[in-house]
């Protein structure tokens, strides 16, 4: 039985729809992540789940147990939220105990419950401090602690890392999800940073506009993605305009890009004589003898590979990497492009256009 | 064109030193990025610069005058807030010529370059919305040309993105640094993203608890940290404590505290010193066939898209990252026993720092 | 060029910002501070003459039971409306309901009548007013009860607003986050919400109590009617007989006496407000969640709504309005000459007030909001309370003996002395509002080549402008009602407020109903003057009910 379900799920506010007709399940134990645009229902998602707000629509299963109507303080789920919110009047421990003592539980056994989750996320030695002393990273590692510590099997993070530093940022989503899967916890983890999701999901569900687009394992999302708001959203890539010229029967497909220029791949989602949509990611774009004729526009160091910016004779912009060390080429410089067929992907040209099928706002 | 000069400069809020005597020279027409913690100074580094603060020491100078007590009005330095700080009772087509209203110039030219600039971010067909009713996208570009039509020869952006999605700073940051540089503008961008300072410096300098650690362009800062805080910060990298055993031809052996041995480039240590090794996780290569410098265990493998990182655990050690291209990712499983090496010349030697090495490395 | 760019450059020199800072301070402590507590050093230097008034035990008896009823009934009063304020400001800002806007503004409606009004209303709607023929309850005969069910009525609204003002900037994250940890809306309530919420309750009782402790016309009025206005007296009340039976020297030292006792407690109290403050802790650390839980759902929750709709319209609203039930006796018209006359010369004082309060209250506003971590824009923020806090009445004599030795026609003493209570009234205001504007959009304004005062005037003052006008309105409404100060000050300044008192006295010295009506028209045209008023602030600040956010 899933841990978590949610049937036909709707939420309006007036005349605004924030999210539709959403259908879900999530696993004992499962790291899901939700994963879409500013706008895109996600908040309003996960609080539904919570219980913060009642749908207008739908049902929610916890455990089999139609939970829809259940109170949110009697729903047991703890809640990260994105802007922190620790009680600033209490300490760190007072903050951490709250949740047992809510529940009914006895003086000495609170301090002890939340020293021991206080200790898991390495705030132990900051207990006695009050929010504002600490940093950023610090304060959401006690409002962690303070979720967990009042003993729910399911954790929510609303945006938990949104406001902190980059650098934090990455440190801080592998000890949550380390402490998460150690203590077997349910997790609905909702964000914008792809990069975020990808690295701690078990599962990835992405949304646009209030509903479900696609969702699938982190690898699966950028190695496969179904459409092509998934394939720009999720890690950076290179689109074309083209037609489909020929398929052949065994795999094998080829392309034309604006100028008539010619590109082999291994399959397509579009037709012959459709136009479509090429997307390769850089990673997937090799420099050679001969190929797709473009000149450089700009090379830019970023760490550990050069990006490679240039204008294709196709008139599209196309990016590459090259490894650090290797030779930069100059900017003007001509060069010649190839793709990698197995790993680019052909999309139908979708009837809104392209700028709308990728709009992020 | 501004060159800007800061020399000295130094602020002190009740205990907290913002700015511990900060010198910096920012060369005309130039994109700076100044990348650092939060905390760091930044924000009061660039009030300083435009006037919102006054410095306890030290002097500010655009080309050749000294302009640290100028009044901000006549500094020509205009700042672009995380904020945006769009004027709520103003339309966009106001907003953005407010600095040439408020100078008093020629009517005319003004409305022909707020239109320029309008539709160089195209623009022009919310000229009349107010600024509740944009996206934060939008308004940041409004922000933008608000700053670029202003007339400012010195553009300061404090950390601009910061308020945006994650995919759109992506998309944003290319656009940003290419409209600045049209208008031909000295620029220093303030943000503690260093995937951001990396892209769109022409320069970074890394600020930390109101000090400038390293000015250089973003190889020389990636390639070459001066400090491991750097060497972390930029980049992650493994540190690693060691004792140096021995040095030839511009390398170093180092022993570990259990006693594992690996190389590292030359840094002028001497036999017996105690010192902290840094590699890239970029450059800190894995193999499941290939001998290395020891051995250990693959825990985890994240995948991040178009890259992995692979975590293993060496014994006498602790946990070893390697940073690699996606196409690794069949390579290995987690269990396998990998041994780890690196190019010896990527591999720095730093002395131990003072305050101990955790704080050095503390990102927070 | 012109006068403004004149100043725009002027504003830019660091002299000049000096100067215009120190002119402001000093006009506010010469103009405003020094004259309210300027009775204290005239106490010093008339001791022989004052402790002759304090040793006549039977004097003394009086004015201990006059200070000991203001002190008693603005403290009753206060507490009642922190408990019913609390749930209705949580209501208001929480919850939304099918006509919030109107109980939104209902809720500010006693603000819009002179407190002389009231006096009526109350007096007729639940007390027993003498040889007058009216529709009440007639259930209250001890005036102490009287006086404090008037007192709530004007009191109300500040309590509310403070509250929900207070309430509307604590993110509601936290009472979620508690409930998400277990907790049920009682107790997170109580051991979250609360316990932040603190300085919003000590300013909320601040107000409340200076309010009740200064108000003279409504309570004179009231006292006069039920005819115990010669038996019981406030602080305030019993300032104005004196003046009224003995004429003003022959009485000062007691005067001086009880003005000075009443400015004395007055500021004591601010002093232990302010600690406790930070000193007192609102119970969190223990909690009773089965109880808790019980009283956080269901019928728990729709009585203590009902409860707080029910005081709102039985105490407040109800009696507020019933002065309109003079209008269906029939009685002669006051003279209506003389009516719009003394309208002239309140508008007159009321307008002159305002336009110092604007001029030189904003810049004060401006410091203070911007500069709360100095030690000057501490203190400044501290005295601009103490205006508010001195009874009216006490601080009008003491202004009236500071200004003794000069000869100022007593029209303007009694400006000067509407400006002091109207001034906090104005930079408060405009605190709140200047706190809540991003000060960057004036520090991107200077970056954009924009002076100081050119930063001012087009981006901070168009993003405050409304609530300089509600400022401004409420301090004009406010020396429109306002009775004690100008009695203190120069009885023969015929204020509309001294207009209707006048008319009173003759009432109970004659015993006379038709005075009585005339007075009560008098107030009902004072009251529609301030209504207009009223909705004209409303309209102004148009406040947006439940706009919600969501992704």
């Amino acid at each position: 039985m899933p841990h978590i379900r949610l049937e036909n799920i709707t939420m309006r506010f007036g005349d605004i729809t924030a999210v539709s007709d959403i259908d879900l399940e999530i696993r004992d134990g499962e790291y899901v992540t939700i994963l879409g645009p500013s706008g895109c229902g996600k908040t309003t998602l996960i609080k539904i789940v919570a219980g913060i707000l009642r749908p207008t629509d739908g049902k929610i299963f916890v455990d089999g147990k139609d939970v829809t109507k259940v109170p949110l303080e009697d729903r047991d789920t703890g809640y990260v939220f994105q802007n922190i919110a620790l009680f600033p009047h209490m300490t760190i421990r007072g903050n951490a105990e709250y949740g047992p003592k809510v529940h009914s539980v006895e003086e000495g056994q609170a301090e002890s419950t939340a020293d021991e989750y206080l200790r898991l996320v390495d705030m132990l030695d900051k207990a006695g401090h009050f929010p504002k002393e600490l940093s950023g990273g610090d304060q959401q590692k006690a409002a962690l602690a303070r979720a967990l510590a009042s003993g729910s099997r399911m954790l929510m993070l609303d945006e938990p890392l949104s406001a902190l530093d980059a650098r934090v940022r990455m440190e801080l989503r592998y000890e949550i999800r380390r402490i998460v899967k150690r203590l077997g916890i349910t997790v609905l983890h909702v964000t914008h940073d792809q990069e975020e999701a990808m690295s701690v999901s078990d599962r990835i569900i992405l949304m646009r506009k209030g509903r479900i687009f696609e969702t699938g394992t982190p690898l699966d999302m950028y190695r496969s993605p179904k459409s092509i708001f998934a394939a720009y959203f999720i890690g950076e890539t290179n689109l074309m305009e083209c037609t489909v010229e020929s398929k052949r029967k065994g795999g094998g497909v080829i392309l034309r890009l604006r100028n008539d220029v010619p590109v082999n791949v291994s399959k397509s989602k579009a037709n012959v004589g459709e136009i479509a949509i090429l997307s390769v990611r850089p990673e997937h774009v090799y420099t050679a003898t001969d190929g797709l004729k473009a000149h450089v526009r700009d090379v830019v160091f970023m760490g550990t590979y050069w990006r490679v910016r240039t204008e294709a004779e196709s008139q599209d912009y196309v990016d590459y990497n090259i490894p650090a060390d290797s030779q930069v080429p100059e900017i003007g410089e001509e060069v010649y492009l190839v793709f990698n067929k197995k790993a680019s992907r052909v999309f139908k040209r979708p009837k809104e256009g392209l700028t709308e099928a990728i709009k992020l706002e | 064109m501004t060159e800007i000069r800061l020399e000295g400069l130094k602020k002190r809020f009740g205990s907290d030193m913002a700015a511990d005597g900060i010198d910096l020279k920012v060369e005309s027409g130039e994109y700076l990025c100044i990348l650092g913690p939060t905390g760091a100074g930044k924000t009061t580094l660039m009030r300083m610069i435009c006037g919102l603060t006054e410095p306890d020491e030290g002097r500010v100078f655009f080309g050749d005058l000294d302009i640290t007590h100028l009044d901000t009005a006549e500094r020509g330095a205009t700042m672009l807030s995380q904020t945006y700080a769009l004027f709520p009772n103003m339309r966009v087509k106001e907003n953005v010529l407010f600095g040439s209203w408020i100078k008093g110039w020629p009517e005319e030219e003004s409305q022909q370059l707020a239109r320029n600039i309008l539709s160089m971010m195209h623009m022009e067909s919310r000229s009349k919305a107010y600024p509740d009713e944009l996206s934060g996208g939008q308004q940041q570009r409004i922000a933008l040309a608000r700053a670029l039509a202003s007339g400012s020869r010195v553009l300061l952006l404090d950390e601009p993105l910061r308020a945006l999605d994650a995919r759109l700073r992506l998309e944003l940051r290319k656009d940003l640094k290419g409209m600045v540089k049209a208008m031909g503008l000295t620029a220093i961008h303030v943000t503690h993203d260093q995937d951001e300072a990396l892209e769109m410096a022409d320069r970074i300098a890394v600020l930390r608890a109101g000090r400038i650690i390293q000015v250089g362009t973003p190889k020389e800062v990636f390639e070459d940290p001066k400090t491991p805080f750097v060497a972390n910060f930029v980049g992650r990298s493994n540190m690693i404590q060691c004792r140096v055993v021995s040095s030839t031809d511009g390398k170093v052996l180092l022993e570990s505290e259990g006693g594992l041995r690996m190389e590292a480039k030359d840094g002028g240590h001497s036999p017996g010193a105690e010192v902290l090794m840094a590699v890239k996780v970029g450059n800190t290569k894995i193999s499941t066939t290939l001998p290395g410098y020891f051995e250990g265990r693959v825990e985890k493998i994240l995948y991040e898209g178009a890259t992995i990182t692979v975590e293993v655990m060496v014994k006498g050690l602790g946990l070893v990252y390697s940073k690699l291209p996606n196409r690794k990712f069949d390579d290995f499983r987690e269990g396998n026993t990998v041994s780890v090496s690196w190019s010896p010349n990527k591999a720095k030697v730093f002395d131990i720092p003072e305050g101990g090495i955790e704080y050095e490395i503390r990102v927070d | 060029m012109s006068l403004i760019d004149r100043v725009d450059d002027a504003s830019s020199k660091r002299g000049v910002k000096r100067a215009w800072l120190i002119l402001v301070v000093l006009i506010f402590l010469v103009l405003i501070i020094l004259p309210s507590v300027y009775v204290l050093f005239e106490a010093v230097s008339q001791w022989d003459l004052i402790s002759g008034v304090a040793s006549d035990s039977g004097k003394m008896a009086v004015i201990w039971g006059a200070v000991g009823n203001s002190f008693s009934i603005a403290f009753i009063v206060t507490i009642i409306d922190v408990i019913v304020g609390i749930p209705m400001a949580w209501l208001m800002v929480r919850k939304n309901f099918p006509g919030k806007r109107y109980v939104d503004t209902l809720i500010d409606m006693p603000l819009a009548f002179p407190t002389a009004a009231l006096g009526f209303s109350v007096a007729i709607f639940w007390g027993v007013p003498q040889g007058l023929d009216v529709p009440g309850l007639g259930i209250v005969l001890s005036p102490y009860v009287l006086v404090i069910l008037l007192h709530l009525i004007f009191t109300y609204p500040y309590m509310v607003r403070t509250l929900s003002g207070i309430l509307e900037q604590l993110d509601p994250n936290f009472e979620t986050a508690g409930m998400t940890l277990g907790a049920s809306r009682f107790t997170a309530v109580r051991t979250i919400t609360l316990p932040l919420f603190r300085a919003g309750l000590v300013t909320g009782f601040i107000l409340c109590f200076a309010r009740s402790l200064s108000e003279t016309g409504g309570t004179y009025i009231a006292l006069s009617l039920i005819g115990k206005q010669s038996t019981f007296f406030t602080g305030p009340t019993f300032i104005s007989e004196l003046k009224h039976q003995a004429g003003s020297q022959a009485a000062m030292p007691e005067l001086i006496l009880i003005s000075v006792l009443l400015i004395v407690f007055a500021l004591l109290m601010l002093f232990v407000a302010k600690m406790m403050m930070d000193k007192v802790k609102i119970p969190w650390s223990k909690v009773w969640p089965k109880f808790e839980r019980r009283i956080s759902r269901g019928l728990a929750v729709k009585m203590r709504n009902g409860l707080s709709s029910l005081f709102l319209a039985l105490f407040i609203i109800i009696p507020s309005f019933f002065i309109f039930s003079f209008l269906l006796i029939d009685g002669p018209l006051p003279d209506m000459a003389g009516l719009f006359k003394a309208m002239g010369i309140s508008f007159l004082v009321a307008g002159a007030a305002t336009a110092f309060d604007i001029v030189f209250g904003i810049p004060m506003a401006l410091y203070i909001a911007r500069n709360k971590d100095k030690s000057l824009g501490k203190a400044l923020d501290m005295l601009v309370n103490v205006p508010l806090i001195i009874p009216t009445t006490a601080l009008g004599l003491s202004l009236f003996l500071f200004w003794s030795s000069a000869s100022l026609p007593g029209l303007v003493l009694v400006i000067l002395g509407h400006i002091s209570f109207t001034y906090p009234l104005v930079v408060r205001n405009v605190i709140g509002a200047v706190e809540e504007v991003d000060p960057s959009y004036e520090e991107i304004a200077k970056t954009l080549g924009a002076k100081p005062f050119q930063a001012f005037r087009k981006v901070l003052l168009p993003v405050i402008q409304s609530s300089v006008l509600a400022g401004s309105i409420l301090a004009f409404t406010r020396s429109l009602g306002e009775t004690g100060a100008t009695i203190a000050i120069d009885p023969t300044i015929n204020t509309v407020p001294i207009y209707i008192v006048n008319l009173i006295n003759k009432f109970t010295e004659f015993n006379n109903p038709d005075y009585a009506y005339q007075a009560a028209v008098a107030s009902i045209t004072l009251t529609a003057v301030c209504f207009v008023l009223m909705l004209a602030v409303k309209y102004a600040t148009r406040r947006k009910l439940g706009g919600l956010r969501h992704d």
